[in-house]
């Protein structure tokens, strides 16, 4: 036994493409002089179910096991940590329930007497009270890290959410937006991935998710200038689990 | 509207600018005579590796279709001569996009210092040393940046002549004509420069290549005269700044500024572009130790909605509108009192940076002041 036992921390997955999950196996080497991992399935096979001081959770809420497990990782949990847009949006499985009914898209891919139990993909916290949420598609290690180092002294991390455009800038690249007439998202979606599309020359997709406040309608109207059809720009702008509520005031 | 930046060019009186004729001896008796010398474009390549000699050298070069960057370079060919403005200006050479400014364990904090980094930054233009001048007014007031000082004492600026595009309004700012911020001036009077030098410092390096140069002669002196005179005349925008104190004052509550804040993203492109923009974030990175860390210092944009939300979750900007007014007002009037100067210098950069089109400094202003023609762009 340990005397002063290091913190302890699980990673768990519900329904998402196990990105977050392999950033943190990257960089576990980082933080194994300073944690305990007392869960993390995809990485490691004991696991044990007691309780933790941080627990990093991936993936969105889209079936009935999903949830019991975020309810079991909830209780266990000192911080909960939504990691990646999966858990902290909903992603493109939310995204695709803000369009269309989830018994209609069931029927679709599995026929229309299939055992599979959806439900329809939401965000961490739209069941549990959710501590700190770190977007990302994946996740970007050096705001894991940074992060972590911030919990592990039960600080709140800072996390921006400041647009793409500010990296973007910060890189000094040309706006492909303004300059190849490409639906770029970088105004609206929150900065952490260094601007990576816009600084290879192509659009931002929006996969980090919205930024604080984004101007979605002023969006909208400036792609539509750019010539993009209404239903187009909404698609993108949806795509990542941006909700509702950020696009009240278009009329669009 | 004034016509003739000659008479305020680098050294105020016209007497500043005539040379001794046939004065070739050694460097130092040039100087004794004159701070103005001839430099062919033919030796303008060993002018070059000379500087290059000296430290890191920075120009601008082409990015991409319609951009261009000031580069860290190898050799002259990368030079592009025909850009105006930069995505970012100048001043990320002595305020960096990002940087640390100190750093931390369990005893003591170490404030971090540049390091000692020989620079030339070649080819900025009369706005961006105008841009230059005005940081080094707010960065250089006491207490001082320690940062942005040592890093402007290890760089050389050289100026260099421009013909404006339909974005450039220096000429209605006052600062089409370099005053301070620079080291060396070129004006391109075709076959060659006409180099004006401007600080000690600068008259010390130069005293290496002094071989490469030849004095003033008379043509050269109307040459360069008919340079400045034509550049006057080649700014086309009409702006008239005379009355943007009270325009601004006046028109504070004008419903043109809903219109564009309906159309503002909030991206905050307009700000890290201009030069004299300053704002920055300060964050704190903790090291998985739980020991250690640093502070880090990254630009920031008033146009945020974070960047006026205070304690209590209270916002005194919240609104596109409010920060783009704000901005607007920050640019063309906010200096007027504490300084007696504006802090926009007309470089254009907000007006083909911004993805909306509403930095169209000329023509909002234009609009503000009652002229509601169509703009010409
Ligand atoms: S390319 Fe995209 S992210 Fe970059 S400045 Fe333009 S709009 Fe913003
Ligand atoms: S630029 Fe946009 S789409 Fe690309 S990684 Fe960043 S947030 Fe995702
Ligand atoms: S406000 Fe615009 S035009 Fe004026 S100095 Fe700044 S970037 Fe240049
Ligand atoms: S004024 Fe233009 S560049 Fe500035 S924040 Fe608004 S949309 Fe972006």
């Amino acid at each position: 036994m340990e005397t002063n036992p290091r913190p302890c921390i699980a990673v768990e997955g519900l329904t998402g493409c196990a990105g977050e999950l392999l950033v943190i196996l990257e960089n576990l080497d980082k933080l194994l002089p300073f944690v305990r991992v007392a869960s993390f399935p995809f990485a490691q096979s004991q696991n044990d179910d007691g309780p933790v001081d941080i627990a990093f959770v991936e993936g969105s809420v889209s079936q009935p096991h999903d949830l019991e497990k975020l309810k079991r990782i909830r209780a266990k949990a000192r911080w909960l940590v939504a990691v990646g847009n999966c858990a902290v949006w909903g992603c493109v499985q939310g995204g695709a329930c803000a369009k269309c009914k989830v018994t209609d898209m069931l029927e679709a891919v599995y026929g229309q007497h299939s055992e599979i139990q959806a439900l329809e993909s939401r965000p961490l916290d739209a069941y549990v009270n959710v501590d700190v949420k770190l977007s990302g598609c994946p996740i970007d290690k050096t705001q894991f890290l940074s992060v972590t180092a911030s919990l592990l002294k039960d600080h709140l991390p800072y996390i921006t959410h400041k647009p793409v455009c500010l990296e973007c800038k910060l890189n000094e690249n040309p706006c492909v937006l303004i300059e190849k007439n490409l639906p770029c998202l970088g105004p609206v979606t929150a900065a952490g991935c260094g601007a990576l599309c816009p600084s290879l020359g192509a659009a931002c997709y929006g996969c980090w998710g919205p930024s604080q406040a984004p101007q979605m309608d002023a969006m909208a109207t400036i792609l539509s200038e750019k010539g993009y059809e209404a239903l187009e720009i909404m698609n993108r702008l949806k795509t990542f689990g941006a909700p509702e509520h950020l696009f009240e005031r278009m009329n669009v | 509207m004034r016509t003739f930046c000659l008479l305020v060019l680098p050294n105020d009186t016209l007497e500043d600018i005539f040379v001794c004729n046939g004065c070739v001896g050694s460097y130092g008796s040039i100087l004794k005579m004159s701070r103005n010398f001839l430099l062919p474009k033919s030796r303008f390549c060993e002018f070059f590796n000379y500087l290059k000699g000296l430290g890191k050298f920075f120009a601008p070069v082409r990015v991409s279709e319609q951009s261009f960057s000031f580069k860290e370079i190898e050799n002259e060919g990368e030079i592009a001569w025909d850009a105006l403005r930069t995505i970012l200006p100048p001043k990320k050479f002595f305020y960096p996009q990002r940087e640390t400014v100190l750093k931390y364990d369990r005893n003591e904090v170490e404030a971090t210092v540049p390091e000692d980094n020989f620079q030339v930054i070649f080819g900025v233009h009369p706005c961006d040393l105008a841009g230059l001048g005005i940081m080094d007014t707010i960065f250089e007031a006491a207490p001082g940046d320690t940062h942005y000082t040592k890093r402007r004492e290890q760089s050389l600026v050289i100026g260099l002549s421009c013909m404006p595009d339909k974005y450039c309004f220096c000429q209605s700012m006052g600062t089409s004509c370099p005053t301070k911020g620079y080291d060396l001036f070129l004006t391109d009077l075709g076959d060659a420069f006409f180099v004006q030098v401007e600080t000690a410092r600068a008259e010390q390096m130069l005293a290496g290549c002094n071989g490469l140069f030849s004095p003033v002669s008379e043509n050269d002196k109307d040459s360069y005269k008919e340079f400045w005179i034509e550049r006057d005349k080649a700014f086309t925008n009409g702006f008239e700044p005379d009355n943007l104190r009270s325009t601004l004052d006046m028109e504070w509550d004008n419903p043109l500024w809903d219109e564009l804040g309906k159309r503002c993203l909030s991206c905050g492109n307009c700000t890290p572009v201009c030069p004299t923009c300053y704002c920055f974030d300060l964050v704190d990175i903790a090291n998985l130790n739980g020991q250690s860390g640093e502070r880090q210092r990254e630009w920031d944009s008033c146009q945020f909605v974070g960047f006026a939300q205070v304690a209590g979750d209270y916002n005194f900007r919240p609104t596109p509108v409010d920060r783009l007014k704000f901005w607007y007002r920050h640019k063309l009037h906010g200096f007027d009192d504490p300084y007696g100067f504006k802090t926009c210098v007309g470089c254009g950069r907000c007006t083909v940076s911004c993805p909306s089109g509403i930095d169209d400094i000329v023509d909002v202003v234009k609009r503000l002041q009652g002229n509601n023609e169509q703009p010409n762009k």
